[in-house]
């Protein structure tokens, strides 16, 4: 009897894991399918001169020379400038934004925090393409209520165009995209500092500690996890602004992203040689630029 | 346990059953193929299973730009209907946008599902995805005949450099710039304006221009450039103002690098009144237009004429109801205006099945050489290329089209839009005029776009 338990468990052990896998083989066959073949299969094409005309699958490997070329490419090197400016300005701004937010209205009585939940969280659930339309009608250059307001308020006397201007058209899509951005954080800050633990509060203040070093010391902490979701997750997010380029510029008036400029070469640019496996290349570059900030704010917040 | 292991397994299998489902059926050209997706303007219709081989197939898909009136699906569907009727094949038709429909129709072409039969104009079915191998020649539904009825300018233009055609030309339009002519009247410029020859010299239009600014004091017109949409208004008002070529007479090259256009920008760049606006395509410019907001469109043509904005609002009247004068483009003193070329026509992509391509011959001979051809003319609220087919004299019979006809079309320049790498240097030349725009020095930015436009030309595959 004493033998048998150890096999009883190895058997349930293997029943189990075998349960498991099973339950997860459709997420795998999936993730595998849609996420692990396209990946490997854009890394190895953007060794290549892929294009749409190829009559076979077999295209000629180019080694390097793709992520040669993208550095001499001054069209794609602005579009990395551009997304860059897109990712150190709209990260910092959601997390921040969401962070005062968040400890803002946590303490609020059911209902009044949830109107403000819903307040926040209404553009993130509203579709991406109504949501700009309705501020590209805002942006407009020739009947836009920005403008109208701006002008009847003595701001400016000749209108602004918002959109075709390169001055103002970047900042302007990262307006959008941090209004689209900031009700997610909002939401997980809000759940994560309700749910810091209160005795450690008690215990700071009973020690004299004021409210900015409850803050910063006991909460803070408390809700690096979730910081840290937020903080890739708006990274990745920023990095891939695409929807907004295309509705609003098409990456005119100096607005041109990385993924903008990929979905131009793979599918505007076909008649150029190679733009299949040039476009792949740029995507790398890409997730390797994400790779690495996601990184750092791991580590960093490791360390942390 | 074994409940545990049964639903597994029962899950397991569902889903790698939906996996299976979404991958579609990639059936290789050899038998019929459903269209790809069911996008916005698909009707609902199904086409059944196509005998493969020899022979010719009883259901064919049909990918139609909004090209006039062909992007109605109710003025279209009785047409279709028709073939129908009258050949017992199926045809489902989808409507692209302009915004899209390139990329859906790359994509199909890389998946190895394009439709059978696509309506466009000769820079994408003959300069791009002919010349690439993708589609049928259909030199031999062109006869000795037909040669003699169709528009040459129109067949050339549906006719590769190696003799092949790839689009049988269907409908030809010249693209022409309107004016609100009630605006005009009411800054007391209509002396610029003939209606009699609807020509006008750069001096008349920089006047109109002027009493329209001051007049209202916003922008009378934009040279918009947000994207490719419309942009031969911009590149017909651009070279006809010093009369100059854009290609060379070979379509290889591009040649904007002129003082002509040089000082074409530089004068337009200097004008009170016009914007170079980079928040504004084509469609949004005759949306303005239409509105009330511009007084001038550069983006503009017959179909637009009889139905401004397509909104159905009446011929010829903004949304407020202000008479459309449409006008040639201007040129200086004793230069005859080049108006844009516009021609568009049906090509058939090679499947690699027979009887599906002898289906889509069918239905191009249906819509381009027999009787139809009025009735295909007159949907399109554009010219047919033809003067007759099949015996029958094909003419419009809507008064304005034939007024437009005779007014416009004498001055229909050639069509350049087949120069190689035309899709990479229609990117280059709206980025150049929105360089412009933000004031950067022309004649260096003029240049640079223009080796650009010529290194895409090289490029071109």
């Amino acid at each position: 009897m004493a033998n048998s338990q150890p096999k009883m468990s190895r058997a349930l052990q293997r029943r189990e894991n075998v349960a498991g896998y099973l339950f997860m083989l459709p997420s795998l066959i999936f993730f595998i399918g849609f996420v692990v073949a396209p990946m490997i299969i854009c890394i190895g094409y953007s060794f290549t001169d892929a294009n749409m005309n190829s009559k076979t699958v077999a295209t000629t490997f180019v080694g390097l020379k793709n992520f040669i070329d993208l550095w001499q490419d001054e069209t794609f090197l602005l579009a990395l400038k551009n997304t860059f400016l897109i990712v150190l300005v709209s990260v910092p701004a959601v997390c921040m934004f969401s962070l005062w937010v968040g400890s803002a209205i946590y303490h609020l009585k059911g209902p009044v925090l949830s109107a403000f939940r819903c307040i926040f969280y209404l553009p993130v659930v509203t579709g991406s393409v109504a949501v700009t339309v309705v501020w590209k009608w805002m942006y407009d250059n020739y009947t836009g209520i920005l403008n109208y307001v701006l002008k009847g308020a003595g701001l400016i006397e000749q209108n602004i165009n918002f959109l075709g201007d390169e001055r103002f058209a970047l900042w302007c899509i990262i307006l959008i995209l941090f209004t689209t951005s900031v009700g997610q954080p909002i939401v997980l800050y809000v759940s994560a500092l309700g749910n810091v633990d209160t005795t450690l509060i008690e215990a700071a203040q009973v020690d004299g500690a004021n409210d900015i070093q409850v803050f910063w010391k006991v909460k803070w902490p408390q809700m690096m996890p979730t910081t840290l979701y937020i903080l890739v997750i708006t990274t990745i997010n920023s990095f891939q602004c695409f929807a907004l380029i295309q509705l609003l510029t098409k990456g005119g008036a100096g607005t041109d992203t990385v993924m903008y400029r990929i979905y131009w070469t793979a599918f505007k640019l076909t008649e150029q040689a190679g733009h299949f496996g040039y476009a792949n290349a740029m995507g790398v570059v890409l997730a390797i630029f994400i790779g690495i900030l996601s990184a750092v704010q791991f580590k960093l917040a490791k360390e942390k | 346990m074994k409940m545990k292991k049964i639903v597994s397994a029962a899950l397991a299998m569902a889903m790698a059953l939906s996996l299976a489902a979404c991958g579609g059926q990639n059936n290789g050209g050899q038998s019929t193929t459903p269209p790809p997706s069911s996008n916005q303007g698909s009707n609902q219709s199904t086409p059944d299973p196509a005998p493969t081989g020899s022979g010719t197939a009883d259901a064919i898909t049909v990918w139609v730009y909004p090209v006039g009136g062909w992007g109605d699906e109710a003025k279209v569907k009785p047409l279709i209907d028709k073939f129908t009727s009258d050949t017992g094949i199926k045809v489902t038709m989808e409507w692209l946008a302009y915004a899209d429909g390139d990329d859906k129709v790359n994509a199909a072409l890389t998946g190895g599902n394009a439709p059978d039969v696509i309506m466009e104009g000769p820079e994408r079915l003959v300069a791009n995805w002919g010349v690439n191998g993708h589609m049928v020649d259909l030199s031999d539904m062109i006869d000795d005949t037909d040669r003699q009825e169709i528009l040459p300018a129109a067949l050339a233009a549906g006719t590769s450099t190696d003799g092949k055609v790839y689009l049988y030309p269907m409908f030809n339009v010249a693209h022409c710039m309107a004016v609100n002519y009630t605006a005009v009247k009411e800054a007391g410029a209509e002396a610029n304006i003939d209606l009699e020859t609807r020509t006008w010299t750069v001096e008349q239009f920089d006047a109109t221009v002027k009493a329209l600014y001051d007049k209202y004091g916003t922008t009378v017109a934009a040279v918009y450039c947000a994207g490719q949409g419309g942009d031969q208004g911009t590149r017909e008002l651009i070279r006809n103002r010093y009369s100059t070529k854009l290609t060379n007479a070979e379509h290889t090259a591009y040649t904007w690098n002129t003082p002509e256009v040089i000082n074409a920008l530089t004068d337009l760049k200097n004008m009170p009144g016009i914007e170079f606006d980079a928040s504004l395509q084509g469609g949004d410019e005759i949306a303005k237009f239409y509105q009330g907001v511009l007084k001038m469109a550069f983006c503009w043509n017959a179909a637009q004429q009889m139905d401004p904005n397509s909104a159905g609002t009446g011929e010829g009247k903004t949304l407020t109801g202000d008479e459309i004068v449409y006008m040639c483009f201007p040129t200086q003193e004793g230069k005859a205006p080049e108006e844009g070329s516009g021609v568009w026509g049906l090509g058939a992509f090679n499947t690699g099945d027979e009887a599906r391509i002898a289906a889509a011959k069918e239905f191009i001979k249906y819509m381009c050489d027999s009787e139809n051809c009025s009735q295909a003319g007159d949907i399109s609220n554009f010219f047919s290329c033809r003067s007759m087919a099949e015996g029958v004299e094909i003419k419009s019979s809507n008064p304005l089209l034939v007024e437009y006809y005779s007014k416009m079309m004498p001055y229909m320049g050639e069509y350049y839009q087949i120069t190689n790498g035309w899709a990479g240097a229609r990117t280059e030349w709206w980025n150049m005029l929105q360089r412009v725009g933000a004031g950067d020095d022309i004649a260096e930015t003029v240049a640079k776009y223009e080796a650009n436009a010529n290194a895409a030309a090289s490029a071109a595959s």
